[in-house]
């Protein structure tokens, strides 16, 4: 640790345009300013990444060690029962169901962020963002009190007292709630990458289809909506993988109702102590983050190569 | 701006957009109505006004040494991931060599990662090896989720920032270090600062590492909070719920004063 005030000192001379009076080889510089942070990342990061998922391919002996012969009897295990495939099918529909709704609501916001006054869009920056940074447990608690059952919640005190529903709504504790949670607390990442790209549009496309007679709609369908397709991506990439690996939320919210495969890796392993399998279930869950965000990153790739055609 | 929203479309687009943030603001007023609310229970409304509650949770033991442990916690990790993250990002921003883009994706991955799995496999980890040292174990795992933030903020800084003003001192006979120290860092010192008051946060704020390596003893508040929300049912945890709440939109507010609330999240 003690090399890295030294490696922080020499980019400015041996930045891009310093390049030629640099004594060392170029290479040398960035090698040394990474080395720190990519030997913690190895240690602390990819070794156990990957001792986690080797030991979904272990056996445990009955005293609880852990070791071969190799087996893909977890993955069977996982995949031969109704209750973990249930599981998985909770977690990928809450994921989606989240994902989908926040696109529909972060569009009409984002459009305003970046369209509108700047008062405006400097407020709502600052209440998209700002909850960013309390905690998912505070602000999962405010939904427990919004969506409590019986007429103490806030929600049905509401229904109830404007004469909407006559008996009390059970919303707490099902996947409708955990979708209202999720939603709440990965929204931002929706809503920036949306604005971000937005607000990269030439508004002069607009303008011009606006004057060859297109119809708001139309403009939407064939002009802003294919330009903003990056950040969608990016937006629907991030909420889906953080939805699908939350526990906070489905914790609280869910229940036994609403179990995803976050809390089951913790069954597995806090409660039952099968390291291997609930290592399963973790790398389940890795595969379905990872492939996601392959097929993301595919995507956007492609996309940008035909624009560029 | 000659696309200013106009027409009924523009009507449309404001009522949603009220809506949804009369959505992100729900949760966070009925806290705070909650823990006034002279009531054993959590109930809503709130009946009466009392601040009893506050001096519960400014008296409770146990609340105040979580409060203090996280707060260390948040800080030395924001300090490790700072010793970490900023030379890798001059590396990234100021650097063309072989691999970089591997690099920065490696560096940002735990970001991409399920963070709750990364708990896992960290526990796993100290117990291979043996680590039973509470503090130290909480305090590697909360440098590893810290120190993307701070490299994605310290990066764009560096991108931003005028490299010719570098040059121009270079030119008049200014040596590196006085470089460094009069022109590049007061030009990346907001993003800086922006990064490390969001990283302090994300490891104040951390649950899914937090969860596998705390014991009785190191209990971060983010999950005494959870405790006590499956145990208690006075409106106490709405007060401990309310401050944190508070000094959240307090390093919010001093992030977008400093640099900007979207640059320092770097999105």
């Amino acid at each position: 640790m003690a090399a890295t005030p030294v490696t922080l000192r020499t980019p400015s001379a041996a930045g891009p345009l310093g390049k030629a009076r640099s004594t060392s080889p170029s290479f040398l510089v960035p090698a040394a300013q990474l080395l720190p942070s990519l030997s913690f990342l190895a240690l602390f990061f990819a070794l156990p990444a990957v001792c986690l998922i080797s030991y979904s391919f272990l056996t445990q002996s009955p005293e609880g060690n852990v070791g071969l012969p190799p087996t893909l009897e977890h993955y069977r295990h996982f995949l031969g029962t109704s209750l973990y495939t249930h599981v998985l099918w909770t977690t990928l529909r809450i994921s989606l169901c989240t994902t989908a709704i926040a696109v529909l609501l972060a569009y009409p916001v984002a459009l305003v962020m970046v369209r509108a006054g700047a008062l405006v869009t400097r407020t709502i920056t600052m209440i998209v963002i700002a909850p960013l940074v309390i905690s998912v447990v505070v602000r999962t608690y405010g939904w427990q009190v919004i969506l409590g059952a019986g007429p103490n919640g806030v929600l049905n005190w509401l229904l109830l007292s404007t004469g909407l529903v006559r008996t009390p709504v059970r919303l707490l504790y099902s996947e409708t709630a955990v979708v209202i949670g999720s939603l709440h607390v990965f929204f931002p990442m929706m809503v920036l990458p949306l604005a971000s790209a937005l607000g990269k549009i030439d508004p002069h496309l607009e303008d011009a289809a606006k004057t060859l007679g297109a119809t708001a709609w139309r403009t939407f369908r064939r002009i802003t909506l294919p330009l903003s397709l990056p950040g969608l991506a990016v937006g629907c990439t991030l909420v889906f993988s953080l939805t699908a690996g939350s526990f906070v939320t489905p914790a609280i919210l869910g229940g036994n109702s609403a179990q995803m495969l976050g809390m089951l890796v913790d069954q597995q392993i806090l409660v039952v102590y099968d390291w291997p399998f609930g290592a399963a279930v973790a790398s389940v869950l890795v595969a379905v983050v990872l492939s996601i965000n392959l097929v993301s990153i595919r995507a956007l790739s492609r996309g940008s190569h035909s624009v560029a055609a | 701006m000659s696309n200013r929203l106009t027409g009924p479309v523009a009507w449309l687009l404001f009522s949603i957009t009220a809506a949804v943030m009369g959505f992100i603001l729900a949760p966070l007023v009925v806290t705070i109505a909650i823990s006034v609310s002279n009531t054993a229970f959590v109930v809503f409304p709130p009946h009466g006004f009392t601040i009893k509650w506050y001096g519960q949770v400014l008296r409770d033991r146990e609340f105040l040494g979580s409060l203090a442990f996280s707060a260390g916690l948040a800080l030395a990790a924001t300090c490790g991931a700072i010793l970490l993250g900023v030379p890798a990002a001059f590396a990234i921003a100021r650097h063309q060599f072989p691999g970089r883009g591997a690099a920065a994706a490696a560096l940002l991955s735990p970001l991409i990662f399920p963070v709750l799995i990364t708990g896992v496999a960290l526990l796993q980890l100290f117990a291979m090896i043996g680590s039973n040292y509470t503090a130290l174990n909480l305090l590697i795992a909360h440098i590893l989720v810290t120190t993307p933030y701070v490299v994605r903020t310290v990066s764009a800084s560096l991108m931003l920032a005028d490299m010719t003003l570098e040059e121009a001192a270079r030119t008049l006979g200014a040596g590196r270090w006085r470089i460094l120290r009069r022109i590049t860092v007061p030009q990346i010192a907001p993003g800086l600062a922006a990064g490390a008051l969001f990283a302090f946060m994300v490891s104040f704020d951390n649950f899914p590492i937090s969860m596998w390596l705390s014991d009785a003893e190191h209990n971060p508040i983010p999950l005494l909070i959870f405790q006590r929300i499956a145990s208690v049912f006075e409106p106490s945890v709405a007060a401990m719920s309310t401050l944190m709440i508070f000094f959240a939109m307090a390093v919010a507010l001093v992030v977008e004063r400093v640099a900007g609330l979207r640059r320092a999240i770097a999105m």
